[in-house]
């Protein structure tokens, strides 16, 4: 999830997402409408959404194919399930810190 | 459009930590920020607030809640719900009530989160309705 959040973070990113919303565009063409970004940083986006499963990349001779994969964001109650499984795993590591420091702190007095 | 609340979500750990401990990290603002927010501001009574922010690349999430019941170190239970609309789980919607047991020595923590709306989804544009896509909407807008 934490994948996902970050692949939409960056605003060019979601400019991708949406060109290729409606309609399937080549590479190239998604390109074009980025005078101030380089064709490999445009390939990076395309690689970081395609991995959070947000594009999907078809190939037709030569060329690569781009559409958004709407269906890749999943539903509120897996978004929020699996943060908690994250969250609470971080919480499980601070507490357990916590612990340990008091302790330490305990036999020193 | 009604809202229909989905099945509650139900998570139980066990963390190698006394309740006390663990219950600290649900109502100190500076223990949130070590596992849940980026910012926290906590009033841990019935009625007080449950303020936090959680950041995502630099785009910030108000998460505005009050804590419903306080009950060192057995019990707390708080609404969960954002500013941002674009969530779609607005402020006092929904509730995560935790309740920590002792256990080996430790502590068994069950979270139980309830009252998420479902969300709806229409055939032609199935999940841009849902929240992240939303958001992204939003966002690109």
């Amino acid at each position: 999830m934490q994948e996902l959040l970050e692949a939409i973070a960056e605003p060019r990113r979601r400019e991708i997402l949406r060109l290729v919303r409606s309609e399937e565009l080549p590479a190239g063409a998604i390109a074009a409408n980025f005078a101030d970004v380089t064709r490999p940083a445009i390939s990076q986006h395309l690689r970081v959404l395609r991995e959070a499963g947000l594009l999907a990349e078809r190939r037709e001779g030569t060329r690569r194919l781009y559409r958004a994969r709407p269906e890749g964001f999943g539903d509120l109650r897996e978004f929020v399930s699996e943060f908690w499984d994250d969250r609470l795993e971080v919480l499980r590591r601070e507490a357990e810190t916590e612990q340990r420091r008091r302790h330490h702190a305990d036999h020193r007095n | 459009m009604p809202t229909i609340a989905t099945e509650p979500i139900i998570k139980e750990i066990h963390v190698d930590a006394q309740p006390e401990t663990v219950f600290a990290f649900f109502t100190e603002a500076d223990k949130l920020t070590r596992w849940l927010a980026a910012e926290a501001a906590t009033d841990p009574r019935p009625g007080g607030i449950f303020h936090q922010t959680h950041r995502v690349e630099g785009v910030d999430y108000l998460l505005r809640g009050e804590f419903v019941e306080v009950d060192p170190p057995h019990r707390v239970v708080f609404t969960w719900g954002f500013e941002n609309s674009e969530i779609g789980v607005g402020p006092g919607i929904s509730t995560v009530e935790v309740t920590l047991t002792p256990s080996d020595g430790g502590t068994h923590l069950r979270l139980v989160h309830s009252g998420l709306p479902e969300q709806a989804r229409s055939a032609h544009d199935e999940g841009w309705d849902t929240e992240l896509g939303k958001l992204v909407r939003t966002l690109a807008a």
